[in-house]
């Protein structure tokens, strides 16, 4: 258990800013692109990645490992960090509209070296994801990165309410599944 | 009762996605502990963090985590930021102002790190414009210091503006030389393509005997040129003036297409 992320976050929560600086460079690598994919300018990516693990700091003894992950509990909230500015941003100009038809299906080039539990890890994901329909591929896309609500999805697609949201539990049912450990 | 509706409401709320009423009925749901809807969750929070995982790992720019190692040392000047509370030994007020305090030390930790990032950035990128400023300065002095000597020139009744014309491969191209036969004077060149690799443009004075060379000279991206001409040895007298395109660094006799010359 010595050095694993729950780990580390303990030691965070007794005001060890050594595991602070461990963690962050085991999880920062991992966190930035999904910020910088939603976001798109590199410094507002550079800001909220760090008001992101400054709330890990801060919030460090509110984790719970019965809840998940850490690597759950610090990419939900950069999601939800990334999405909140990209929700201002839309506010201040109406004309900003996240890409539509990125390549979430294109499995990203795998960079090498990493350890043969990632790579793995990343295939089953990847090849999760290329298996669901492209509508609901979509969904995930307009959701999660772009930061649409289901209603707005639905306005966007001129697709009826009830399939929207069809189509997005659908679709978290089979990525739950990969990650699902086997019983 | 039946649980499939919240399962639909579980899904979207985990991508962010529940807006209106509904969220206001998930959120009721998740308060009376809904083990079912917990799992849901939680398992979509893994499956979108394995998600993230997929994607290529991506280094951050390092003055994030030097920002937030400053913003932590400014806060918690000790290892440890969150001892235990002394246990009700200081009046509630001395502790109200502590944490007043407390709270005072982390909005302006917030606001330095905040920023700090940012003014790196700004500090990187305005030091590049000043040494392109720079860069600029030098070339407009230059320039400057061309027009002068040219402006000074053409106060002397002796000076004289020699017309040259393209020639061959650049028909376009046009210069003229300002001219005073002991002082010297300047060549200014217009529409004259930028050399081949390897190659550069040479100035020629021909007066007595063979073509005398007088520097070779660079051309702009708009075909402009700017060139200083030394007067020939002696005040001799010039006829025509030339260039020609000469292998890089210039030659001392010309070999290459005369691609400019005044006419006799």
């Amino acid at each position: 258990m010595t050095g694993s992320g729950a780990e580390l976050i303990r030691q965070m929560v007794a005001g060890d800013r050594e595991a602070f600086a461990r963690f962050y460079d085991r999880y920062a690598p991992l966190v930035f692109p999904l910020i910088q994919r939603i976001l798109r300018e590199r410094a507002d990516a550079s800001d909220v990645l760090q008001e992101v693990f400054w709330e890990a700091w801060q919030g460090a003894a509110g984790y719970d490992p019965a809840r998940g992950s850490p690597e759950a509990w610090l990419v939900t909230r950069a999601r939800t960090r990334a999405i909140d500015r990209i929700r201002a941003m839309r506010r201040r100009s109406e004309t900003f509209v996240a890409p539509l038809h990125d390549a979430l299906a294109a499995a990203p080039a795998d960079p090498g070296g990493d350890v043969a539990e990632r790579t793995e890890d990343r295939r089953t994901v990847q090849h999760a994801l290329a298996q669901l329909p492209s509508a609901q591929r979509e969904v995930i896309e307009l959701a999660y990165y772009a930061g649409l609500t289901q209603t707005e999805i639905a306005e966007r697609l001129k697709q009826p309410l009830g399939t929207v949201k069809t189509r997005i539990r659908l679709a978290l049912e089979r990525l739950r599944e990969v990650v699902r450990p086997t019983t | 009762m039946n649980h499939e509706p919240f399962d639909t409401l579980a899904a979207a709320y985990a991508l962010g996605a529940l807006d209106g009423e509904e969220l206001v009925e998930f959120e009721a749901h998740l308060a009376q502990e809904c083990a079912r809807c917990a799992v849901t969750l939680r398992e979509s929070y893994e499956a979108l963090a394995a998600l993230a995982r997929s994607a290529p790992p991506a280094v951050p720019p390092p003055e994030v985590k030097q920002a937030l190692l400053s913003r932590i040392a400014a806060v918690a000047p000790t290892a440890s930021p969150r001892r235990e509370r002394g246990r009700g030994s200081l009046p509630w007020i001395a502790g109200a102002a502590a944490a007043a305090i407390v709270a005072a030390a982390f909005t302006g930790a917030f606001v330095a790190g905040h920023y700090e990032a940012r003014l790196g950035q700004t500090a990187r990128e305005l030091a590049a414009t000043r040494q392109r400023l720079e860069g600029e300065i030098a070339v407009l002095n230059d320039q400057l210091a061309a027009y002068r000597s040219a402006a000074d020139l053409l106060r002397d009744p002796a000076t004289r503006v020699v017309t040259l014309r393209g020639l061959g491969p650049s028909p376009g191209a046009t210069g003229w030389v300002i001219w005073h036969q002991t002082v010297g004077g300047q060549l200014f060149v217009a529409n004259l393509p930028p050399p081949p690799p390897s190659k550069t443009y040479e100035l020629w004075t021909i007066g007595e005997g063979a073509p005398r060379p007088a520097g070779v000279f660079r051309v702009d991206a708009e075909g402009r040129a700017t060139h200083r001409v030394e007067p020939v040895e002696g005040g001799k007298p010039v006829k025509v003036f030339a260039v020609t395109l000469e292998p890089e660094g210039g030659v001392p006799a010309p070999t290459g297409p005369m691609v400019l010359a005044s006419a006799k």
